[in-house]
């Protein structure tokens, strides 16, 4: 009986993916449609429901009749697979959704590598899931495919998401939206970067006997340094320390040490003075890379860079945290200091050598995306807006479990629980930056309780921001030369980002490469596509 | 297996598949698996010809010819990545071969109790994994820590390499790398070809005064011969192919060494990993089994003029 029985549901399953596949959009529209109509009657009957209030109550009547609530699938990913108190998160935030929202929330948390793939297939297969992090699979990438839902279709985003607008604002809607469609919301974090934050294990310092008192500190607290400090402390550090390696090399010189702006994506074409101006050039041959370059080879020569930093596919700061290297570049925010201390596994002191930046796909670089066969958009928009907007909904998917995970403190920041640590914690995602609104949630001890409007502060005060912000650019037409563009940047660019080469002879390599990988006929295509956007 | 096959064609139908029915009984999951895994996805093909909508499902979406295979054919990469891929699996077919039946005729040879040790040794490399293979070989080649840099090369007093900037050497590495993983495992079915090769007419040559090196030329060798072009058969068919570990792995991924390392398995899966493009992903499969289809067809062609007795089919 029990194998008949999961045959039969096999088949069913198999049924439904096939009908999945085909008739998605026609199953949806009119369902949405002869809902928004349906309560639209009795909201004016009544005069008194909303139509987000009007479909929780509908849904909580079904579940009544059914004995079962909808059920909407929230998918996004951390470093380590489905944490081991899942199930308990899920039946806690499904009990609360159950109340305020009428339907069940299920987080389907993936391992970060494996989420890309599994997200593209679920996507693609039929599998249950509503709402989706585009950080792995990538914004752009998930628009191209179809795999997202138009947000503002039949007023959905109107009428049952409204609170988002609250907490989003609307140049950031603006930001995420393709050919004019609203696909996205982004996550609310800090979109502008604090470029060229140089992070310095404090112990070496102290080490090598580094005064610290001679330096300024900038508006976030981190002390105000120029590059010549850099290279003087990284000598008497090398010279205090020779069996360590100084820096942690990563090719972030131009993502994390610059303001170019990355515009359309990549860095084939890319806006060298995006406060300004919209001419889409060559950052290969400009004097930014190439100081990068002359600044690296420095290094090299001096010794501060590991011969086999070509190799090592390890990230900087894990590399600091195994104890054989000391320092290593990244982007300041609000709160830097804590994360990156914590990511290197000891105190470390940050260095602001750069300016404040926010780029033209900061917003849009991973925003939160519904499935566009996901089976109620209605109940999927409201358990969004709940991510963003209910504290009880973003501390349980940002924190886990009050007093089991974390307890809070008398100043509402919050610590570990009882007996708990990052180590044996039954749920600790630690993705706060990708998280919906982590500022609806407590603020970890250590961290000013403020953090929230000191991002937005800090956003909204950047100095530097790209003319282009908003713009996105679809570049599969131009795919074969995009590969070629970045097999000659992988081919000729670690060399001499690294310092193994001379920099004057490794750039025009590069550039060269570059040039006959089809970079001029990329650039061109670029700048008319950002000349038609403008 | 000749007289098998002959006398089971005399008898009728129904004695024929009782006599065989627990051989296809025994095959069943074997077949099960490669309808399941090589038949299922075919109909899935279609989408080399279409542009990918998730909103109208694999055979819903568009149509959009031969623009798939354009990245494939348009780039400058292409005659590189081709070129490797045939010249590296030339050069396997012909080294691993030789090495493979070299060491299956020494392992037959011999006559010491350690033969069946041997045997596992020269096995092993094949069951260890292409990325711990890669970190084998960074233990060599590493520039800071590396064996050879530091002891073999210091030994001799040269210059430390580069071992992961320098293009020139990697052919000889990736060859050298390929033959020790693989022969283990090759020599195991010349190995069983020679043991099922009758006794007798190694005593009757012996008895005749033959010498061993007289045996292994006039009596081993021809009679794998049937075996040898069998595998080679198979080699070429996928000629169109690379070990994805070998060439994406071991070379760590090196940007610097991919004009000698970079295949038509490796350029795909970087040129697509980050764009999950699956109508081009579909064209590189098919482009590859087609041209693999006809390689092997027109191998085994030029065999069956050759040497009819040896063709596969």
């Amino acid at each position: 009986m029990k194998k008949l029985l999961a045959m039969l549901l096999a088949m069913t399953m198999v049924v439904a993916c096939l009908a999945g596949c085909g008739k998605s959009e026609e199953k949806t529209t009119p369902e949405t449609k002869s809902s928004t109509e349906s309560s639209a009657v009795t909201s004016t009957a009544e005069g008194e429901l909303t139509l987000a209030q009007q479909a929780i109550a509908d849904r909580k009547a079904e579940a009544e009749k059914t004995g079962k609530y909808t059920k909407v699938v929230v998918s996004f990913f951390d470093w380590t697979g489905a944490p081991a108190g899942i199930d308990r998160i899920n039946r806690k935030l499904s009990a609360y959704t159950e109340e305020t929202l009428g339907v069940d929330v299920e987080l389907l948390i993936i391992d970060s590598a494996a989420y890309s793939d599994d997200i593209k297939l679920m996507l693609s297969s039929g599998e249950q899931v509503d709402l989706f992090s585009t950080c792995g699979p990538g914004y752009m990438t998930c628009v191209n495919n179809g795999y997202t839902a138009d947000l503002e279709e039949n007023g959905l985003l109107d009428n049952y998401g409204a609170g988002l607008k609250d907490v989003v604002r609307s140049d950031y809607f603006d930001a995420c939206r393709v050919g004019g469609t609203l696909y996205g919301v982004p996550p609310i974090k800090d979109y502008a970067i604090q470029t060229a934050a140089v992070c310095i294990g404090t112990e070496y310092l102290d080490g090598a006997g580094v005064d610290l008192s001679k330096f300024q500190k900038d508006s976030l607290g981190y002390y105000k340094c120029t590059w010549d400090d850099v290279d003087d402390m990284f000598a008497k550090m090398h010279a205090a320390f020779p069996d360590k390696i100084v820096y942690s090399t990563q090719d972030n010189m131009l993502s994390q040490g610059s303001c170019v702006d990355p515009v359309g994506g990549d860095y084939y074409g890319s806006l060298l003075d995006p406060a300004n101006s919209l001419k889409v050039e060559n950052v290969y041959e400009s004097e930014i890379f190439k100081t990068w370059c002359d600044r690296f080879y420095r290094w090299n020569q001096a010794g501060y860079i590991s011969g086999d930093a070509l190799t090592d596919k390890n990230g900087a700061s894990a590399r600091i945290k195994s104890g054989a290297y000391m320092a290593m570049m990244a982007c300041g925010k609000p709160a830097y200091e804590n994360q990156i201390s914590g990511e290197c596994g000891r105190p470390m002191t940050v260095f602001d050598v750069g300016e404040p930046f926010m780029s033209s796909s900061a917003v849009s670089s991973f925003p939160w995306c519904m499935n566009q066969n996901t089976e109620d958009p209605i109940a999927a928009m409201q358990v969004l807006e709940a991510l963003y907007t209910d504290p009880v909904v973003a501390n349980l998917a940002c924190w886990g479990e009050e007093g089991v995970e974390y307890v809070v403190n008398a100043d509402t920041t919050i610590n570990w629980g009882p007996g708990v640590d990052s180590t044996n914690s039954e749920y600790y995602p630690n993705v706060l930056w990708l998280m919906p609104n982590q500022y609806a949630a407590h603020v970890w001890e250590g961290d000013p309780v403020d953090v929230g409007e000191q991002t937005a502060a800090f956003n909204d005060n950047c100095p530097v921001k790209s003319k282009a912000l908003g713009f996105t650019w679809d570049n599969s037409e131009y795919a074969s030369t995009y590969t070629s563009l970045q097999n000659a940047y992988e081919e000729y660019a670690g060399k001499v980002i690294y310092g193994f080469v001379e920099p004057e002879a490794g750039l025009k390599e590069l550039n060269d490469a570059l040039k006959a990988a089809g970079l001029d006929e990329y650039m061109a295509a670029k700048q008319k596509a950002l000349d038609e956007w403008k | 297996m000749k007289n098998d096959t002959k006398v089971a064609g005399k008898k009728t139908l129904k004695k024929r598949l009782r006599r065989f029915l627990p051989m296809y009984i025994m095959a069943l999951p074997g077949l099960i698996y490669l309808f399941i895994n090589n038949y299922m996805p075919l109909p899935g093909l279609v989408l080399a010809f279409k542009k990918f909508n998730a909103k109208k499902g694999i055979f819903g979406s568009d149509f959009i010819g031969l623009k798939n295979f354009e990245p494939l054919f348009k780039t400058k990469d292409a005659f590189v990545i081709t070129r490797n891929t045939i010249l590296y699996n030339l050069a396997f077919i012909v080294i691993n071969t030789i090495l493979a039946v070299f060491v299956a005729i020494m392992l037959a040879e011999m006559t010491s109790k350690l033969k069946k040790t041997y045997q596992c040794l020269i096995l092993l490399p094949f069951m260890i994994s292409m990325v711990i293979v890669s970190y084998l070989v960074f233990g060599f080649f590493s520039n800071d820590n590396g064996f050879v840099n530091n002891t073999i090369l210091k030994w001799l007093g040269k210059d430390p390499v580069q071992w992961y900037m320098e293009k020139k050497y990697w052919p000889y590495i990736i060859v050298f790398v390929n033959a020790w993983k693989v022969t283990g495992y090759n020599c195991i079915i010349y190995l069983s070809a020679i043991l099922g090769i009758d006794r007798g007419i190694y005593e009757s040559a012996a008895i005749d005064g033959c010498s061993k090196w007289r045996q292994i030329t006039k009596i081993t060798i021809p009679l794998l011969k049937p075996t040898i072009i069998m595998m080679t058969l198979l080699a070429i068919g996928r000629i169109f192919y690379s070990d994805f570990g070998l060439f994406y792995q071991v070379p760590m991924n090196q940007g610097a060494l991919f004009k000698v390392t970079n295949t038509i398995d490796t350029y795909v899966y970087r040129g697509l990993v980050q764009d999950g493009n699956y109508g081009i992903s579909s064209a590189a499969g098919l482009y590859q089994s087609l041209v693999g289809f006809i390689l092997i067809l027109a191998a085994n062609l030029s065999v069956k003029k050759i040497e009819p007795e040896s063709a596969l089919f």
